[in-house]
This record gives C-alpha cells, sequence and structure tokens, in this order.
C-alpha cells in the first residue's frame, strides 16, 4: 500500500479546513523576554483599562522579567495572587459599548493564526468616507482606535504604532500559553531522544531478523 | 530463539558477544529511562499546583485582635489560632512545666504577646475548641492544652505545632514560607 | 524444592503451580505463531493498544484537576493548562492522543480491508473491530464536550439533536440524551461519567479482539495460511518490531504534541461554551468529517441521520458482500485494489467536504461522493464473483501457485468452491 499520496492528501485536506477568510499582515512576531516586558506594560496600562485577562495573575508577570517596582505600581493594593482584571466594571462596560469587551488571556489561541490576528486588528484601523472609524480585520468594530492608527501622522508615528502592536500581540500569545517555551524545550529533548533510541531498535530489530530475512531474501523492503 | 550462541546469518561465523551486548544493554537502558523520565510528569501533576504553593503564605492584620481573645485564620487550609495573651496568661506560661510534651514557652513564641499554632489536634487532627478561660480542649478524644498550646492532657502525644511565621511591623504576621 | 534454583526461577515454580502463569505468557506471547511475512500495516494493532492505554493513563490525571461543572469545566482546563505540574503536557497528550488513535485506527482498518484481514474465519475480529470503533466514537464525541468551549458545546447541541430525527419519539430522546431541553451542565455531567466508563468497556472489547485472534491466528499479506513452519515465535520477532514501529510513532506523536498541538485544538473552543451565540462554522474532529459530510450530504434529516449510521455500520457486511474466492484481499485482486483505492480517495474527499461550509459545487461533490461510498459496497458481490470468473480464467499462474491457492479455497469453502472457480 502506498502510503505518500494518502498523506499528502491528509496534509492537504488538513491545511484546507484552516483557511482564513480575512487578510492578515505578513508579520513574524517575537515572544522574547523584552518584548514580552514591553508588551506586558502596555497591555496592564492600556488595553486594562477596558480588557480583563482573568487567567493570568500579577505573580506570573514575574516570570516574564517584568521589575517588581514596576508591578507593584500596577498592582495598587491587590496582592500578588489577584487576576488581572478590567478596570471597568462589566455592567457600565456594557452600557458604554453595548458589549463586554471580551477576555483576552486567550484572545490569540481564539484565533486563526492569533498573533498575527491581534496586530493586523491593533494596525488596522482607518477612517471611512463618512468619517467613523472602522477595522480592516474587524468591520463595525465598536472599540476605539485606542493607539491611533487611523489618524497617525507621519511614518514614524505608523511605525511606533506597529512596534507597540507586536509587541501586544507577542505578549498576548505568551499569556494563551505562558508553558510554550517550556513545552519546546522539552520537546527537542523528547524528540532527539526518540531518534537515538528508534535507531538502536532498528538495529537491534535488523539483527533479530537477520537469520529470517536471509532466508526470505528480503533485504531492506519487506513486502 | 533455539541456540544460546548467536550465528551471523550469512558467514555462519559466531557474532561478537560485545557488540551484541552493546546494542541490546543499551537500548534497554535508555528505554528505561525514558519510561522513568515518561512517569515522571504524572506524579509531579499530583504535587501541589502553582496557584496552591501561592496561597502558601497568608498574611495576618492583628488589628482588631484584644487582649485575651484568639481569633482563627485558615492557612493552607488548615485553621491556625492566633491568641493574643495578657501580661498574666504570658507569665503563666512560662512559670509552668509540662510533663508530656517539654518545652518552654519561650521556644514557641516569636513576640510573647501572641501565641501562633496550628489548631489541628496531634493526635487524631480534630480541631480542638477554647476551653471556658484558659486552654483548648479536642471534643474528640478528650485532649487538652494550655495557653501555650502545649499537651497537658492526652491521648495527643505532642504540642500543637507552631507554624513558620514571622512580624512584619507591629500589625501583621506573614505566616508561612513562600 | 532444588537447592540450585535462582529465587527467581523458584518463585515462578510458586506461582505456576497456583496460576497458569509462565503457560500463559508462552503460549499466547513469546512462543505464539505468527506468520513470517507480517509487513508494518500489521504494526498498527499494537499501536491502537498503546494508544488506549496513554488516553486512559492521561484521562485519569486530567480528572484529578477537571471540574465537570459547566460553570467550573472552562476554569478548570486553564487551571491544568496554567498551575498543575506539566498539566499542559497530560493535557495536550491527551488532545493530541485522540487524534492520533483514530489515525492508527483508520490505518489498522484500512489494512485489514486491503489484504482481506474480515474474511472467513476472522468474521468476529471485523465485528468486535467494529462494537470497539463505535465505543471509539461515542467516547470522543462525549469527551470533545468536556472543555465546555464554543465548539464544544454546539457540536454537541448538533449532534445531539439529530436523535430527534428519529420517528414519534424522535423529541423525548434528545431531551433524555441531554437531560434538559439543550445541552446544559446535567449534559455534561453524564458526558463526563460516560467518558469515564467507556475506555474500560472499550478495554473488555480489546480482550475480546485479542481471543478471537487468538483462535484464528494472523493473517498475512499473501492472504494464503502458512505452513506451521513458516511461523515465527511472537518474541523477540515482533515484540522488537512492535516496539521499533513505536518509536517511529512516538517521534510523528510527540513533533505534535510538543511543536503543534494547537493543530488538532479549534480556536473557537478556547472561546467559553456562549449557548445564545453559534459559532460561523461548525467543524467536527477530523476523524468524525466523512460521516458528517454523508450526513449533509442527504437533504431530509432522518435520511442524513440514517446514511449516516448506514455508512458505520455497513462495513459489517464486508464478510458476505465479498464472494470472492480467491484468499486474500487487493493483492491478488485488481479490480478490488482499484475498488480500495477509490474507496480511500473518495473518503478523502468526503473528509474535505465535511470540513467546508455547505453549499456550490461542493454539495453535489459531497453527494456524488457519497454515492460513490455506498456502491463500493453494493457492487463489491457481482465485482468479487467477476473477479472469480477472471482469475479461474488465469492459466499462466505457476502450477504452485495455483495448486496453494485451490487447496486454501477447498479448506475454507469446501468442494463447492472449486467448481465455481472452474
Amino acid at each position: 500500500m502506498n502510503c505518500r499520496p494518502l498523506c499528502l492528501a491528509l496534509l492537504f485536506a488538513s491545511g484546507i479546513a484552516h483557511a482564513n477568510t480575512v487578510p492578515l499582515a505578513d508579520v513574524t512576531l517575537s515572544t522574547d523576554a523584552d518584548t514580552l516586558r514591553r508588551g506586558a506594560e502596555t497591555v496592564v496600562t492600556v488595553c486594562m483599562n477596558c480588557h480583563s485577562l482573568k487567567y493570568i495573575r500579577y505573580r506570573d508577570l514575574l516570570n516574564i522579567g517584568v521589575d517588581r517596582d514596576d508591578l507593584n505600581l500596577w498592582m495598587g493594593d491587590k496582592d500578588l495572587n489577584a487576576p488581572l482584571l478590567s478596570l471597568t466594571p462589566e455592567d457600565m462596560a456594557r452600557a458604554s459599548y453595548g458589549k463586554v469587551p471580551p477576555d483576552l488571556s486567550l484572545m490569540t489561541a481564539a484565533r486563526e493564526h492569533g498573533g498575527r490576528y491581534v496586530y493586523s486588528l491593533l494596525t488596522g484601523f482607518y477612517t471611512d468616507d463618512d468619517g467613523y472609524t472602522n477595522n480592516h480585520v474587524f468591520p463595525g468594530i465598536v472599540m476605539p482606535d485606542v493607539f491611533g492608527y487611523s489618524f497617525a501622522g507621519t511614518k514614524e508615528d505608523q511605525h511606533q504604532i506597529e512596534n507597540n502592536a507586536a509587541d501586544v500581540a507577542g505578549f498576548l500569545q505568551w499569556a494563551a500559553e505562558p508553558n510554550a517555551g517550556l513545552r519546546k524545550k522539552i520537546g527537542s529533548a523528547v524528540i532527539l531522544y526518540l531518534v537515538i533510541l528508534t535507531a538502536l531498535l532498528y538495529l537491534w530489530k535488523r539483527r533479530i531478523w537477520k537469520d529470517v530475512d536471509h532466508d526470505t531474501g528480503n533485504t531492506v523492503r519487506e513486502s | 530463539m533455539e541456540s544460546d550462541k548467536p550465528v551471523d546469518g550469512d558467514s555462519g561465523a559466531p557474532l561478537n558477544e560485545d557488540r551484541r551486548d552493546f546494542l541490546e544493554t543499551g537500548t534497554k537502558a535508555l528505554a528505561a529511562a525514558g519510561i522513568a523520565t515518561a512517569c515522571w510528569p504524572f506524579i509531579a501533576s499530583m504535587n501541589p499546583s502553582s496557584d496552591v504553593k501561592a496561597k502558601a503564605v497568608t498574611t495576618i492584620d492583628l488589628g482588631g485582635l484584644a487582649p485575651g481573645n484568639v481569633e482563627t485564620v485558615e492557612w493552607q487550609g488548615k485553621p491556625v489560632f492566633v491568641f493574643h495573651r495578657t501580661d498574666e496568661q504570658i507569665a503563666d506560661m512560662r512559670s509552668s512545666q509540662t510533663q508530656i510534651d517539654p518545652e518552654p514557652d519561650e521556644k514557641r513564641v516569636v513576640k510573647p504577646e501572641y501565641l501562633v499554632v496550628v489548631g489541628i489536634c496531634t493526635h487524631l487532627g480534630c480541631v480542638p475548641n477554647r476551653s471556658g478561660p484558659d486552654g483548648w480542649l479536642c471534643p474528640c478524644h478528650g485532649s487538652i492544652y494550655d495557653d501555650s498550646g502545649r499537651v497537658i492532657h492526652g491521648p495527643a502525644p505532642k504540642n500543637l505545632a507552631v507554624p513558620p511565621y514571622r512580624f512584619d511591623g507591629e500589625r501583621k504576621i506573614i505566616l508561612g514560607k513562600a | 524444592m532444588n537447592g540450585t534454583m535462582s529465587k527467581r526461577k523458584r518463585l515462578q515454580k510458586w506461582i505456576d503451580l497456583r496460576f497458569p502463569l509462565t503457560r500463559f505468557v508462552k503460549h499466547e506471547l513469546t512462543e505464539y505463531p505468527t506468520p513470517r511475512n507480517l509487513n508494518y500495516w500489521w504494526n498498527f494493532g499494537f499501536l491502537a493498544g498503546f494508544m488506549l492505554v496513554m488516553q486512559i493513563a492521561t484521562g485519569v490525571f486530567l480528572t484529578m484537576h477537571y471540574k465537570p461543572d459547566a460553570a467550573e469545566a472552562f476554569n478548570s482546563v486553564q487551571h491544568i493548562m496554567r498551575d498543575v505540574n506539566y498539566g499542559w503536557l497530560i493535557r495536550y497528550l491527551h488532545s493530541t492522543g485522540a487524534s492520533a488513535f483514530f489515525a492508527v485506527i483508520f490505518i489498522h482498518m484500512a489494512r485489514t480491508l486491503y489484504y482481506g484481514s474480515y474474511r472467513a474465519p476472522r468474521e468476529l475480529m471485523w465485528w468486535s473491530g467494529q462494537g470497539l470503533l463505535i465505543l471509539l466514537m461515542a467516547t470522543a464525541f462525549m469527551g470533545y464536550l468536556l472543555p465546555w468551549g464554543q465548539m464544544s458545546y454546539w457540536g454537541a447541541q448538533v449532534i445531539t439533536s439529530l436523535f430527534g430525527a428519529t420517528p414519534v419519539i424522535g423529541d423525548q430522546i434528545v431531551i433524555w440524551l441531554r437531560g434538559d431541553f439543550s445541552v446544559g451542565d446535567d449534559t455534561l455531567t453524564r458526558f463526563f461519567s460516560l467518558h469515564y466508563l467507556f475506555p474500560f468497556l472499550i478495554l473488555m472489547g480489546v480482550v475480546l479482539h485479542l481471543v478471537a485472534l487468538h483462535t484464528v491466528k494472523s493473517s498475512n499479506p499473501s492472504g494464503i495460511t502458512l505452513h506451521a513452519q513458516d511461523n515465527i515465535p511472537f518474541h523477540p520477532y515482533f515484540t522488537i518490531k512492535d516496539f521499533y514501529g513505536l518509536g517511529l510513532f512516538l517521534i510523528v506523536f510527540c513533533s505534535f504534541v510538543f511543536f503543534m498541538p494547537e493543530f488538532f485544538i479549534e480556536p473557537d473552543n478556547n472561546i467559553p461554551a456562549n449557548p445564545l451565540q453559534t459559532p460561523a462554522h461548525i467543524v467536527p474532529e477530523w476523524y468524525f468529517l466523512p460521516f458528517y459530510a454523508i450526513l449533509r450530504s442527504i437533504p431530509d434529516k432522518l435520511g442524513g441521520v440514517i446514511a449516516m449510521t448506514l455508512s458505520i455500520l455497513i462495513f459489517a457486511a464486508m464478510p458476505f458482500l465479498d464472494r470472492c474466492k480467491v484468499p486474500g484481499g487487493a493483492q491478488y485482486r485488481p479490480i478490488y485494489r482499484v475498488m480500495f483505492y477509490v474507496f480511500i480517495v473518495d473518503v478523502l474527499t468526503l473528509g474535505y467536504i465535511g470540513s467546508q461550509p455547505p453549499g456550490g459545487v461542493l454539495t453535489t461533490v459531497g453527494e456524488f461522493a457519497t454515492f460513490i461510498y455506498f456502491a463500493s459496497f453494493i457492487i463489491l458481490p457481482f465485482t468479487s464473483q467477476w473477479e472469480n470468473r477472471l482469475l479461474a480464467r488465469k492459466k499462466d499462474l505457476p502450477k504452485e501457485a495455483l495448486k496453494l491457492i485451490r487447496d486454501e479455497v477447498e479448506e475454507r469453502y469446501g468442494d463447492s468452491a472449486r467448481e465455481d472457480m472452474q
């Protein structure tokens, strides 16, 4: 049975199943320490005015290298184990916007190519012909253009906002899965181990099968 | 396999025993190590999770606790008695000695005015109740503890445990170690 | 007792007097006669057993932290992912494991179809396997509700409402299944209970499956029962081969677990279930897609449900539909081989159709693919009879091969079959 067409077809099918309908910016996002720190600051000081990140606690921000003094400032009278909650209570948000701004803890996981989605959304604001603010990624969005991309004056301002958006997207990627770094690290070790072990198992298998394969005239390929 | 000595399929000559051993023992060792390592995450997952470990430290505000009163706080899911002792009670405890688990009162407190002990009877784990003007009485089997948390009547074998704590200024106690 | 025996041997003898341990292990495992020509497609039964153990182990440890309550379920999964030591690993092993389990089972089934291992005397193996497949699908379906994400909720809502197609008592059945008028907390707790139970029913079914296997012994790529001397002991030949295959499998599996775990988790499932808002695009997990496509390709609700059920159950008829007297499967049967590959392509097409929103040219393709799916089974009695006559006319096969085939046929089907082949 030839497996290759099968495997290719499966890959093809699954890829199509996950196809995107909204065009997203082709940006590579980093999750290095500096990005996470800057992103944390922006999210906590700006985004948290309306959004919560209830699955992240202040304590978790220490793990990405946020300065303890900065953190104390952000926490106010809350303690380290408190979750990151929005400054706007839900009923007030509903009154102002008609809906509650979604929690951001899992935002990049809840959208296809989530990091790029967040980046594209933050840099997707524009002013339409009627003078209203709209968004390429989320037409009819209720969220205001918090970073001001739609009225950014100079190329420099735009660039500044794009960097900011990249930091926010990177931070939110971390927030969606704080253990991702550890996962990949352990994964490399596991795959390496398995490759070595499987190679040894193969050699041992060949040795055990040598007389049988010899009799049946099998070399590398068995029927 | 029938024969003990493995032979090379082509030449019929005996296989190199050392080579055979390395491959077999090496593979077995690597596999065993892998299986043991693979078990670890499952065992570790049963240890307290990070949010539980964070609650291992609690802050107690001593503001409202008048002398002579006991407050019960929760720490690591357990009751902890915080007893604001009067000078009389302190003197009493300093001058008395217990037989079952002798221990001077000085050793059981950071500051003599405040006794902090885990409110779990060292017999079988019930929570003793404040007994009249002094001491605690365990309702399960009748153990009695004095105002230093020392056992003065069994069947409890040991004094009430003193948890790790320190003072943060005059009015706050940090209970537990991070 | 013999003083010169080692402690281990003494212990072994003590047990063997009271329990057939050594005899059992020798007869069923170490000395178990296995055809020497099994190829790597025969590794997948072992892999399926491994996946069952892996899913049970990871599942039990997940249950230590999971809260089967509509208000807490989603949060508890995040608690597992973020706070529980290695919780993220156990969760990803379990979620990726479900997909790996189905991949292994589908390949295992494909092997059985290709090589004709469902044919006499292995019908009970085939049917017990089918029962296991249905139990596995039920387990996976109920397990998917547990994270209580948007896709979990709405997938369960859609599939449970299918039972409403049952005539007369349809609506009552749906409410009875859910324990509520729509999927809710009661649905979650009972799905949790059954999701924990079913794998142990599967375990019992696997025992039956293996008992049947050890009665008829493995088939082999040639389809012909080999001479006794062409069997080799399971240990060490197939123990090492199974472990080597496991190594290869784990490399692929771990690549997904550690580097692409989100591949099998729908983004919408990272949004807590909202009973008041359906996601734009409801998709079941990939292993249900072909059956989902068949369901949707019949415009009538009851018709769709019947077609979908039939598409799973029809496999049971294979031993009866296949009339060919030539032993084995596609190896020596060119028509059957073509039908097999057409069927595979058809199932993949249906899978793709199932993943896309309904409408347009895809609907027509889906209907055609559904037709091909069932047609493959329906024409099999006729094509297999045709193959009988074709192969009987083959004079250029070596005498030994002809004799082998005729002996096999006579052994299995009696003298009457020989006449069919003339």
